[in-house]
């Protein structure tokens, strides 16, 4: 089975840092990107213009936007509640996110499903169900094809310490390391899950999970964008070379509550002051300031990028009501996943 | 299954003590039907006399010990066949298999209800359901009760017949007049075979058709016969001393029969002209009453139109009427050879209130032998 | 070629294998074993371990892991090693799998193996008939052969579809129903089948029961009893269901699977909602009722409809 991707001469073979200037940016732009949307999807919300109810991954930017950074065109990611992020770098554009949210036709979810439960199959992504578990299986169902297929692709999926407690996690872990498949696991150790603590939800180390797999187990600090980027990159190839699935613990904060419903009172105060003060995106802002970059008209570009999204999103059409029995069930020849963005450097698309 | 199971009855002890008892009378016989506890016969003991009650519902088949018989407690004194048990247990195995079946036992609604396709059917067939003989359960009609219903009168439900028209004046007065006679006169009719040929070669020889011959001929013999040319009306018989023949005419729409007054007096030829005459005026409309009335025998001669026999209906208060239908070329045996005659059958429609069998035959046999023997001398 | 029921799938599997690279199996004990009813037996010699995979026992993984194989562009078929094991790997079959096509547009072609049924004193965990489950889930198909012919033609009917379709393959039937099967490749439609015909009332049924139904009409004499196979549970050939039910005017459902909301009550529905004009009788239901499966002969035989209890309510009904 090739080691090498059959993109890209340079990557593997490249000496670090990985990471050139214009990654780096990127890197920021699309943190910058995930937090603008958020933000502009939670005023909506607040407004009465979303249905239902709303997430968002507030200070874990680095951690889905960083992972998903180290994938290839071919790859394929199982994002979760807190990953607006991977959506953004595999090139969903704001516009589709926001329409997705508003229930409008043209959202990424034609209104069929809401909120975070979104996922562009054409670019490789698989939305989410709420059965927090379940993407962790279809990952490793994805992996178990690329390697029964002898294919350089490996699929990534997060999740946070919540999901690690359901029995589907379990069985697709360890299926994937008796399989030695090609499966990246990024565990977003955000502190809560809805209002459990981490430490409620594992009576070992969380990394002793992936010692009680047989699998690599990396630590990262998860609001640390490029760490998390160089972590991820050392699991790809990794799995690449066949030595089968990484299990990346990214500590991090979950800085708002579980939803926008919910206030998380169950949060002591100190910890997200303790938090804010490492906010991934000033964190990396200051990084690019340092090296001469003009952060402030990223920003900028980034608030009017989703400030037009926002507007146009609210102009666009609800879904035709006599829709909504259509394609339960598929008419034809299925469409394999797509192939999305790979705005890394290291990849020669 | 179980089959049908045979009881005994026993004779019970009716005391403590008692260790016989004795027959006393059997109010059922082998072949009756007994009723659980209905008494099937009278014991007496040294103690008390009572009535043994059956200890099944089914039919008594055997006495075992007749009356006036004396027998031990416990004795078997008869044999009752019961279908109890079989009923029973039929109705169990139904109770378990509807239950665990899941459904609700089959009862089939208020008498006179239907389902939705036999409503359906009976209205698309036609069927009357109120003729309609049920087979289901509860003598419920199904649904292929309504087809067998539809099945029987298929051609009357299909048969759709055309407007009726109005019958015509003439129509209802010919048809009334014929209905008052067949219903008053005991109408019986009476048929000869008359050898023609002496008919024919006449006719050709004075130039007629056959009927004013034998008009003449029958004016002739109904001299012979007078109680032939007569009325009867109800219990009074009028014999006429002249004839006032009736000739039959098929006219536009019905027919009309104008009448010969004393035709006896007529020849031949006198005859034939009147016939055609009256025939002529007859078709044209332009009869008087009185040429209609008081006629006392008719002749019919439907015969140009090839039937040979008929049972013409006598025209009231008239005894009989003559028919004469068509002559024939007909293979006859005469002195032992078969030979090719002209034939034609006379019938007479007579009435039995005024005459009988006999006077109708002889009249009928003195008319051939004039026919046939016409012209001779 | 004469074959059981049992080697008609395992021939269905063998003709998938060899046609199509994209397809392979996953279950437990379905390679080194040849599977707990030898139906895969010989299979993983003849295609290897990578197209015959044995799992640990994790239902979640092998349904989900199926559908992940599937929409990057395999061909995958699953086995629950009995059709009650289903419940274990519940939430992917009807949460994911199910709902997948709906929301994202993305298709899953799985096909997930229910060895299911009675009569083997399997005792409760080893005799289910869950296919209720799946109708009521939106997104997902289900077939149900009762025969040797049907089961390899559903089977490849199945797999090419382009959704999650769930074969209910009757244990009973395995080794007790044999008939001719074409060789090769082959497709059923998903449609009900006619046994045989008649006009005074029809059996509606699928699976084991179809031969039950089929002894129990041999023992009326000369009655015009019509015995329709559905084969396909979703989608219920409604055509087929309600010409049957206009034509004889009465209707016996036999279920194997327990009574309440088993697939005979969305059958019964639907002649009541949409052929409530043509029926000359009550729809009737024989069915298990709602226990678990006894394991005792004398219970388990109490409980499965049998030959006399579907003759019973045909009789009956036929009376009415």
């Amino acid at each position: 089975m090739s080691t090498l991707p059959t993109t890209g001469a340079a990557e593997g073979t490249r000496e670090g840092p990985y990471l050139e200037l214009p990654d780096r940016v990127s890197l920021y732009r699309f943190m910058a990107l995930q937090r603008a949307v958020e933000e502009r999807g939670l005023s909506l919300y607040k407004q009465g213009r979303v249905p239902g109810s709303y997430y968002d991954g507030r200070g874990q930017e680095a951690t889905c936007v960083g992972a998903t950074y180290a994938l290839n065109a071919a790859d394929t990611v199982c994002p979760l509640i807190r990953d607006m992020g991977a959506h953004l770098v595999r090139g969903t554009t704001p516009l589709a996110i926001l329409a997705h949210y508003l229930g409008r036709a043209g959202g990424v979810g034609r209104g069929r499903d809401g909120n975070v439960h979104l996922g562009e199959a054409s670019r490789g992504v698989v939305g989410m169900t709420s059965m927090l578990a379940d993407m962790v299986v279809v990952a490793a169902g994805m992996a178990l094809a690329f390697k029964l297929r002898g294919e350089p692709r490996c699929s990534l999926a997060f999740f946070g310490d919540g999901a690690t407690s359901v029995g589907d996690w379990h069985e697709a872990v360890n299926f994937a390391a008796i399989e030695r498949l090609p499966l990246i696991l990024v565990l977003e150790l955000n502190g809560y899950a809805y209002s459990t603590p981490s430490a409620a939800q594992f009576p070992v180390h969380p990394l002793a999970r992936a010692t009680a797999y047989g699998i690599h187990g990396e630590p990262v600090d998860g609001n640390d964008v490029e760490a998390v980027f160089e972590v991820t990159r050392q699991a790809r190839e990794r799995a690449l070379a066949g030595e089968g699935p990484t299990l990346i613990a990214a500590k991090t904060m979950r800085m708002h509550g579980h939803g926008a419903h919910d206030d998380a009172r169950y949060v002591p105060a100190e910890l997200l002051a303790k938090w804010e003060a490492r906010d991934p995106l000033a964190r990396q802002r200051g990084r690019l300031v340092e090296l001469g970059v003009d952060v402030a008209a990223i920003d900028a570009a980034v608030a009017e990028e989703v400030a037009a999204a926002a507007q146009a999103a609210l102009a666009m059409p609800a879904p035709d009501a006599a829709s909504a029995t259509v394609g339960v069930y598929a008419a034809s020849e299925p469409t394999p996943l797509g192939r999305g963005e790979a705005p890394w450097s290291g990849f020669c698309s | 299954m179980a089959s049908d199971t045979r009881v005994d009855v026993l004779l019970p002890s009716l005391g403590i003590s008692v260790v016989e008892g004795t027959i006393v009378r059997w109010r059922k016989q082998p072949g009756d039907a007994v009723v659980y506890e209905e008494p099937i016969c009278d014991i007496a003991t040294d103690k008390i006399e009572s009535e043994l009650p059956a200890p099944a519902t089914g039919t008594l088949v055997e006495i075992l010990v007749e009356e006036g018989e004396t027998v031990d407690v416990g004795t078997a004194i008869a044999v009752v066949l019961t279908d109890q048990d079989r009923a029973d247990a039929i109705a169990a195995r139904q109770e378990t298999v509807l239950d665990t079946a899941y459904g609700v036992p089959l009862a089939p609604g208020e008498p006179g209800a239907v389902s939705p396709v036999v409503a359906r059917l009976a209205k698309d067939l036609g069927v009357d359901l109120a003729q309609v003989n049920g087979t289901g359960a509860g003598g419920r009609i199904r649904k292929q009760d309504v087809i067998a219903a539809a099945d029987q009168d298929k051609v009357a439900a299909r048969y759709e017949p055309p407007p009726p028209v109005a019958l015509s004046h003439m129509r209802r007065s010919i048809g009334a007049h014929m209905k008052r006679s067949l219903d008053t006169a005991a109408t019986v009719t009476s048929w000869i075979e008359v050898d023609f040929s002496a008919i024919e070669r006449t006719r050709m020889e004075i130039g007629t058709t056959a009927l004013p011959i034998v008009a003449k001929a029958t004016l002739q013999t109904l001299g012979e016969f007078p109680d032939l040319n007569a009325w009867v009306d109800g219990e009074r018989f009028t014999r006429h001393e002249t004839v006032n023949l009736g000739i039959a005419v098929a006219i536009e729409g019905g027919l009309i029969v104008p009448v010969i007054r004393s035709a006896e007096l007529l020849s031949v030829l006198e005859l034939g002209s009147a016939i055609r005459e009256l025939a002529g005026r007859a078709r044209a409309g332009e009869l008087a009453p009185d040429e209609l009335a008081d006629g006392t025998f008719t002749i019919t001669n439907p015969g140009q139109f090839g039937t040979v026999m008929a049972t013409p209906v006598i025209s009231q208060p008239q005894v009989a009427i003559l028919d004469v239908e068509a002559i024939v070329r007909r293979p006859v045996v005469v002195d032992d050879e078969i030979v090719v005659r002209s034939i034609c059958i006379l019938g007479l429609s007579w009435d039995h209130r005024a005459l009988d069998g006999a006077i109708a035959a002889r009249f009928l046999g003195a008319l051939r032998r004039r026919l046939e023997s016409w012209g001779a001398g | 070629m004469q074959l059981t029921y049992l080697e008609a799938i395992s021939d269905g599997l063998r003709c998938a294998l060899r046609e199509d690279d994209r397809v392979f199996l996953l279950g437990e004990d379905i390679g080194v074993m040849g599977g707990a009813f030898k139906v895969t037996a010989g299979l993983l010699d003849e295609f290897g371990p990578e197209r015959v995979i044995d799992t640990p026992i994790s239902e979640e993984m092998i349904v989900g892991g199926a559908v992940g194989a599937a929409i990057v562009g395999m061909r995958p078929i699953c086995e629950m090693q009995f059709a009650d094991f289903v419940a274990c790997g519940f939430d992917q079959i009807v949460n994911v799998a199910g709902k997948l096509h709906y929301r994202l547009e993305l298709a899953a072609p799985i096909v997930i193996r229910l060895p299911c049924g009675g009569g083997v004193s399997g005792g409760p965990y080893h005799s289910a008939n869950p296919e209720a489950w799946f109708l009521h889930a939106p997104g997902l198909k289900v077939v149900a052969p009762s025969t040797a012919e049907d089961a390899k033609g559903l089977l490849l009917a199945a797999l090419a579809d382009p959704n999650p379709v769930i074969f209910m393959e009757h244990k009973g039937l395995y080794r007790r129903v044999r008939g001719e099967v074409p060789e090769g490749p082959y497709e059923t439609p998903f449609e009900a089948r006619t046994v045989r015909d008649g006009d005074d009332l029809v059996v509606i049924t699928y699976g084991a029961m179809v031969h039950a139904a089929a002894a129990a009409i041999e023992q009326l004499d000369g009655a015009s009893v019509r015995l329709l196979d559905l084969r396909s549970l979703e989608p219920l050939d409604e055509e087929a269901i309600l010409a049957a039910a206009r034509e004889c005017s009465k209707v016996v459902i036999v279920d194997e699977a327990n009574y309440t909301c088993a697939i005979g009550a969305q059958v019964s529905a639907l002649i009541a909602e949409r052929a409530f004009e043509d029926l000359d009788g009550p729809i009737i239901r024989v069915a298990t009722p709602d226990v678990p499966i006894p394991f005792a002969p004398e219970l388990e035989r109490a409980v499965l409809p049998s030959v006399e209890r579907i003759r019973a309510a045909i009789t009956e009904l036929l009376a009415y």
